[in-house]
């Protein structure tokens, strides 16, 4: 009977101190989501863009930028759609819908479609295949990749879709060290201290390819590491073991942005690593997330905040389907957010990620996604969760 | 001659006003009838951040006025939708599916998940409709997958097309999974206890058969006399059966037929109505007793008297055709314009609203006449819009909930405005 006592008396006690514990656990998380790690806030607005007009239907979209005017701009795959999809396009018509948009769109700050063009063939310049990447330079032209079997060029527009130049040819073949052409681009990033446009060198080749943005002259590139690009080499690193260290990016190479201190963020997609150099092509670091992703890979693209230190770096993972906030500095990862799915604030297969003058984050999908998201900024904030999952407004 | 400056704004204002018209038509198709808006905050996110829904294949609101909803789950899902379910997994993260029966209250919170493979019942190859009894109870459609291309007969679940299953492809893996096809209705208690199954997988004696479905789409509760209204797709026939027994009650055809005819070949506009049904896709009963049903690709609705007597039809979207599309899960058909169909929540049901897949919108009708009073949603994949909608339903309040099969994987709500 005493002994009994004395053992519920040990429980109670246990118990107390166990919760007691648990409190104290408690109350200091708290205190370090307050007082500890910030980052950027962010909140998905389903407003935007509006419906596209004229039952135009979007297919995969693999490219994103916005302008000065902050217009947002995107480059789609409108020959994606299937017969179910594109019914009223078919001979004959199957039903009312949906018509194809052309390639490339704008949309202004309220989600309207303004001017929408590309698509064929003119003279002096091959469209893509395989549509793929956009990026806006200072004069506000805008150039887009691709990733078809035959394309290896980059193409310049004007914002009314007038041809300026086209770098490189369809028809190529791979070859990391050609100096006239590309083969299969992911990406373009305008920089504008030197003029220069970072080319991610991509789904066929294995480099960072640096042109002259008015000459379209080769300038550099590299491979990983900053070594000069090895295909044959890249090629035989076999299917994609966690543990191994590659020293050849895997690729696709499928982004190269700058930051305004002259860094080189490069997406080595299917290595689940990004590559950091210096403009001139030295290799500074390398950064690994989700590294156990298999398959088309976790890091997709990047983008800066907009505080003049570009303090935070988003990184798109289209393999777990996040956005991932690193401090840049220290490239640590402080907060994800995101989910997959096809409702607002999810994704299918996020492609590509842009910020605004304002610090709001868009991002497109491709394949079965489809869609141009905004996320609205909110600030920074204290962290509350490791993986916010869909930033929902608060009160919605 | 110059241009005097007010013609010049008149045609500005005019212009505006055609795009702001073009504009507004691309989400709400106009018409006299009611205006709804999508509330793109419903449903909530999931608290499991790597769940995802399937292609949906049935919705439907129960007394509680929560959105039941049931989908195909991984066999349905894309590699790039299911790494967690790979072997070996190729994300962490992101994703697996979503239990198959999923209950949301009106918050959109989700609120019970059920459903898959369990003891004394065959969970469906492929869904198709779901509805909630009076007793609560759900009832759920093994839809099933489609027959040969040569059978112009289609179910509401995700039709895959094709040759038999390989032996080897295995569930939430794509393809079409192994086992005998779907030919059978499940009734569950609402936390998803097995009560009853009508009909048997890969059993099918053909559309006089008491006993034996092939492939149903949809369910109708009628609680009057207790009976359960079958689809029987794969029968082009309505069945009637006792819903706690599961007792043979009685069955037509189109147009109130005692005898099945033909299978009719496939639909153009131009010919005379088929006196077969193509694929019954779709049951409801309205509260004045009347028995609505969906015949698919014939882009017709037919109404019956509870006993089967034939009532009328009315053309849904005479030209609209199909198209029969190979996907990383197989193959889908999206076929016609009357996939499902649910009335409008006042007293005398003034409206039916039909989801139409094949062109991506919602058509309301009045439902004394099946007159066209307008539509609403357009293609594509922003909120309130649609890929392949293929079910509807409509709570206490009037609100039109949506699911969309293939690509769609969404359910949504609308609301009036």
């Amino acid at each position: 009977m005493k002994r009994n006592l004395l053992i519920g008396g040990t429980f109670v006690a246990l118990l107390v101190a166990l919760g007691l514990a648990q409190s104290v656990v408690q109350r200091v998380a708290a205190a370090q989501a307050q007082n500890g790690v910030m980052a950027p806030r962010f909140e998905v607005d389903p407003t935007f863009p509006k419906p596209l007009p004229d039952g135009m239907y979007q297919g995969q979209t693999i490219g994103l930028w916005v302008d000065a005017q902050d217009h947002v701009w995107i480059v789609h795959r409108p020959d994606v759609l299937d017969a179910a999809e594109g019914a009223s396009s078919q001979t004959p018509p199957t039903g009312e819908c949906c018509n194809i948009a052309p390639p490339i769109l704008e949309f202004d700050q309220a989600g309207n479609l303004l001017r929408h063009w590309g698509g064929k063939d003119g003279p002096g310049w091959q469209w893509p295949d395989s549509n793929h990447g956009l990026n806006v330079d200072n004069k506000g032209n805008i150039w887009i990749g691709g990733n078809g079997a035959m394309d290896g060029h980059v193409l310049k527009f004007t914002q009314d879709g007038k041809f300026v130049m086209q770098v490189g040819k369809k028809g190529v073949t791979r070859d990391s060290l050609a100096q006239d052409h590309f083969f299969q681009v992911a990406k373009t990033f305008f920089y504008g201290p030197s003029n220069e446009v970072f080319v991610a060198d991509g789904y066929g080749n294995r480099r960072v390819a640096v042109i002259d943005a008015e000459s379209g002259k080769m300038k550099r590139f590299w491979g990983a590491y900053g070594k000069p690009p090895d295909d044959k080499a890249a090629l035989a690193q076999g299917a994609y073991d966690p543990t191994v260290t590659y020293q050849h990016f895997r690729g696709p190479v499928h982004c190269a942005d700058v930051s305004n201190d002259g860094l080189v963020y490069v997406c080595d997609r299917t290595s689940n690593r990004l590559q950091i150099f210096k403009t001139d092509g030295t290799f500074v670091k390398e950064v690994y997330m989700a590294r156990d992703s298999r398959a088309d890979g976790a890091v997709w693209d990047t983008a800066f905040s907009r505080d003049a230190q570009q303090k935070y770096l988003y990184v798109a993972d289209g393999r777990n389907q996040k956005v991932r906030i690193f401090d840049r500095q220290s490239m640590e990862e402080l907060t994800n957010f995101g989910k997959g799915g096809h409702y607002p604030g999810e994704w299918y297969s996020l492609h590509n990620i842009a910020t605004d003058s304002k610090g709001n984050l868009y991002t497109v999908e491709t394949y079965q996604g489809r869609r141009l998201q905004r996320f609205l900024y909110k600030g920074i904030g204290p962290v509350r969760a490791k993986q916010q999952g869909v930033p929902w407004p608060q009160g919605k | 001659m110059p241009v005097p400056r007010r013609v010049v704004y008149c045609s500005l204002l005019v212009l505006v006003g055609v795009i702001a018209v073009q504009y507004e038509a691309a989400t709400q198709g106009g018409g006299s009838g009611p205006r709804y808006q999508v509330d793109p905050w419903w449903p909530r996110p999931f608290q499991n951040q790597s769940w995802v829904l399937g292609s949906v294949t049935g919705v439907t609101v129960d007394a509680q006025n929560h959105v039941w909803v049931v989908h195909r789950g991984a066999d349905s899902l894309e590699t790039n939708e299911k790494g967690m379910m790979l072997t070996p997994p190729s994300a962490t993260l992101c994703c697996q599916a979503a239990p198959f029966v999923l209950e949301f209250d009106q918050k959109g919170v989700l609120v019970s998940n059920w459903g898959g493979p369990g003891q004394g019942y065959a969970w469906p190859q492929s869904p198709g409709g779901l509805s909630v009894d009076a007793k609560g109870n759900v009832w759920i459609t093994a839809a099933g997958l489609e027959a040969p291309p040569t059978t112009p007969a289609r179910g509401r679940g995700d039709a895959v097309v094709g040759e038999a299953p390989a032996p080897a492809a295995g569930r939430g893996r794509g393809g079409p999974p192994p086992g005998p096809p779907d030919a059978h209705v499940l009734k569950f208690s609402r936390d998803g206890k097995f009560l009853l199954q009508i009909g048997a997988p890969g059993k099918m004696e053909g559309p006089d058969s008491q006993t034996t479905l092939n492939r149903p789409s949809a369910v109708a509760y009628d609680a009057a006399a207790n009976e359960v209204f079958v689809a029987d797709t794969g029968n082009r026939r309505i069945v009637v059966f006792d819903a706690d027994k599961g007792m043979y009650k009685r069955h037509w055809f189109a147009y109130g037929e005692k005898a099945a005819g033909a299978a009719p070949t496939a639909y153009t506009p131009n010919d005379p109505p088929a006196k077969s049904f193509r694929d019954v896709t779709c049951i409801e009963i309205a509260r004045d007793g009347q028995v609505y049903v969906c015949d698919r690709s014939s882009n017709r609705i037919q109404v019956f008297r509870k006993d089967g007597t034939f009532v009328k039809e009315g053309v849904v979207s005479k030209n609209t055709l199909g198209a029969t599309v190979t996907g990383q899960f197989g193959v889908v058909s999206s076929h016609g314009s009357a996939w499902d169909l649910a009335f409008s929540s006042d007293a005398q049901q003034r409206y039916v609203f039909v989801a139409n897949g094949h062109d991506k919108k919602v058509h309301i009708l009045q439902r004394d006449t099946l007159t066209p009073v307008g539509t609403f949603g357009s293609g594509g994949r922003y909120p309130g819009q649609f890929l392949a909608v293929g079910s509807i339903a409509v709570d206490a309040q009037g609100n039109v909930y949506t699911g969309e099969q293939h690509h769609g994987k969404r359910v949504q709500k609308f609301v009036q405005r």
